[in-house]
């Protein structure tokens, strides 16, 4: 298998718009964190990791005209793969090779939305500022603005560890020759809706947030994009391109365990970094610094550390959560993360995790900080709700790793069962228990249901991996929740709506119920999410890495939503569906 | 405080939509959390003190907090009638 290498990088964050001044903020353990600026939200208490840049500033770096309304999640995306592809050194205009935008975001142009949702419903002139809003869209306007034209672009939606599922899809998709240079990362915009909804969860910290600290209580949120350019070491080397690192090792897993906490033993966060370490052919002490997830929740820095202490045990590397710099930057973390772990080995330091004080017993000791150190090897982890968890190994050499892998197997569908009209609920209650379903809108019933009937069918209880498509997500509970916000404001939301809210709730509701604890994604990439989807099964059974993989489509409309689209035109949503394939590898051959 | 018993069970029942549950289904003195009781977990104390809020008046800072307020329907309607503000 070829070497994939990172050859460029850009980040744009709450300690700096570009890498040189994130790389200062670092070494001076300068936080981004402090008092809302520009997030116009009635909870000032909360502090936050903004990017310092308005949207018009972010408008004239781009050469974007004012009067054009753009998500700040596409603005930031847009300057950071800018930047990526500077630093690469990439002439796109002369090259012929196959490229492609692989991006990590939940919020999409949803800032957009929970502004104008109101006079979108009943006014043409706001109507059309809806195409903005799926996480697509967002994606297909940054790589716009960005010059590249002519790339394949995807959306990968798994909340918090999008990002890094980005960075772990462009490697594999350069490994089976799918293209020849792929920008991935993620971006996120901070936004009312999810502010809120975390809030709703009680676990935003009203001071600067802790990880790993005795007294830690919540998170920041904090906004943001990163890029990386990827390509193959020998491509790389033949046009003479600096190589940064190696993408040695990566792995998703799922805990499989709750919608919003993760397991007290910390089982997703333990697969995904024991395969990562597994697949670039290292063994734990190989490890010389750990960027952890650390979102300086009491429940995650206790399941981390736990996790953490079953590999790693008493040799434990340098660990910190740079989210004590830039908050949670949630899908987009993956890749801000990444960039500063890049950063750390180039510049020979280990970043401090910020504002820890007290130990505790059920947490690890986080580093503050270590300068002139040789890192050869750094783990990234990125954790994200329904225990989406993904780790990333980056090296400074090349590993030479064989690793075994077949090209050549065939996928055969095995069972498939669809659901589209509500009607069909009434059979849930084979499938779902009242308790089950007192939080399960119609859509996630819909998606259980297809998805344990085309297991039944295939006879198979748990498949390899679980991967999903949505252009929406759970649409009811997000429509409900922006009502209930232009209605009674920033206080007394629903957490329910909320966790059910991001994409990647059905694929992992679907985890916890198949206690599968393999490999799950979800894409959200308008209505190319379903092609992008089984792509990626079909990927998975051709290279041994699972021999069953349940794939879905799932979607629903709202009289709302419903209502706009006809207005605009644009493909319309059915009220209920549920499309649901099992894929299983073909043992004839 | 039998009415403000019964008022809790049906805001209960909206609020978490529990289908199918009727306020004779819940045991007033079962505890509410775990499974020996009605089975809820932490999202649910979420909601419960948003109910709170919103119909009492009642602020709770902290979901640890509720753990105690949130025994079962008993504890809880205690709670209220001491605490209402409205």
């Amino acid at each position: 298998m070829p070497d994939i290498v990172i050859t460029g990088y850009g980040i744009v964050s709450a300690i700096g718009n570009d890498a040189q001044s994130v790389l200062d903020s670092l070494r001076a353990k300068r936080t981004g964190i402090g008092k809302m600026q520009y997030l116009t939200s009635t909870h000032k208490e909360l502090p936050v990791g903004e990017v310092k840049l308005s949207n018009q500033e972010m408008k004239d770096m781009l050469g974007v005209p004012q009067d054009r309304v753009l998500s700040r999640t596409t603005l930031l995306g847009a300057i950071a793969a800018r930047q990526a592809l500077e630093h690469s050194g990439l002439q796109l205009t002369e090259s012929t090779r196959r490229v492609a935008f692989i991006s990590g975001t939940t919020v999409g142009g949803m800032d957009i939305t929970e502004h104008y949702f109101e006079q979108m419903q009943r006014d043409d002139q706001a109507l059309p500022l809806f195409a903005q809003h799926d996480s697509g869209a967002s994606t297909i306007e940054s790589a716009r603005l960005a010059g590249l034209h002519d790339a394949q672009t995807t959306t990968i939606s798994t909340a918090c560890s999008s990002a890094l599922n980005a960075i772990i899809l462009a490697s594999e998709m350069l490994k089976n020759d799918e293209a020849d240079v792929v920008i991935a990362g993620g971006a996120e915009a901070l936004s009312l809706f999810h502010l809120n909804g975390f809030n709703t969860l009680m676990i935003l910290d009203k001071e600067q947030c802790r990880p790993f600290d005795a007294t830690r209580a919540g998170l920041n949120l904090g906004e943001g994009a990163a890029y990386l350019v990827l390509e193959r070491e020998q491509d790389a080397q033949e046009r003479g391109a600096d190589i940064h690192a190696y993408v040695s090792g990566y792995a998703n897993a799922c805990d499989a365990y709750h919608q919003t906490a993760s397991s007290d033993d910390g089982q997703g966060a333990y697969l995904s970094m024991s395969a990562a370490i597994a697949r670039a052919g290292l063994s734990p002490k190989d490890i010389q610094y750990i960027n952890a997830h650390g979102t300086g929740t009491p429940n995650n820095d206790a399941s981390e550390s736990q996790a953490l202490r079953r590999i790693f045990g008493e040799n434990m590397p340098p660990v910190s959560s740079t989210k004590s710099y830039t908050g949670h930057t949630t899908s987009a973390s993956g890749s801000i993360e990444t960039v500063i772990s890049l950063l750390a080995m180039e510049h020979n330091f280990i970043p401090a995790s910020l504002a820890w004080h007290t130990q505790a017993d059920d947490v690890i000791t986080p580093t503050q900080g270590v300068e002139g150190v040789t890192l050869d090897h750094v783990l990234c982890n990125s954790f994200g709700f329904g225990g989406n968890d993904s780790s990333l190994i980056i090296s400074a050499h090349a590993s030479h790793a064989e690793e075994p892998r077949r090209t050549d197997i065939q996928s055969i569908v095995a069972a498939e069962s669809i659901i589209d009209d509500p009607e069909q609920l009434k059979q849930s209650r084979k499938w779902i228990s009242p308790m089950e379903a007192r939080r399960m809108g119609k859509l996630l019933k819909s998606a259980i249901i297809t998805s344990l009937e085309a297991l039944e069918q295939a006879g198979i209880q748990s498949p390899d991996a679980i991967v999903t498509a949505t252009r929406y997500g759970m649409l009811d509970v997000s429509v409900r929740f922006l009502n209930d916000m232009s209605q009674n404001g920033e206080e007394q939301l629903s957490p329910t709506l909320f966790m059910q809210s991001t994409h990647n709730t059905i694929s992992s509701a679907i985890a916890i119920r198949t206690h599968c604890h393999g490999y799950n994604i979800t894409y959200s990439h308008g209505t190319q999410s379903m092609e992008w989807a089984l792509r990626d099964a079909r990927r998975l059974i051709q290279t041994g890495q699972a021999k069953t993989v349940l794939v879905g489509l799932h979607d629903q409309g709202t009289p709302e939503v419903c209502d706009m689209l006809r207005r605009m035109k644009a493909e319309p949503l059915p009220e209920l569906y549920s499309h649901v394939i099992v894929l299983k590898a073909d043992d004839s051959q | 405080m039998e009415q403000l018993i019964d008022t809790l069970k049906s805001q209960i029942i909206t609020t978490l939509n529990l289908e199918d549950m009727s306020i004779d289904d819940i045991d007033t003195d079962a505890p509410l959390f775990g499974e020996d009781g009605l089975g809820l977990d932490s999202i649910d104390i979420l909601e419960l003190i948003v109910l709170l809020e919103r119909n009492y008046g009642i602020r709770l800072a902290n979901p640890a907090e509720g753990k105690e307020v949130f025994k079962s329907i008993r504890t809880l309607a205690q709670y209220v009638e001491k605490n209402r503000k409205k």
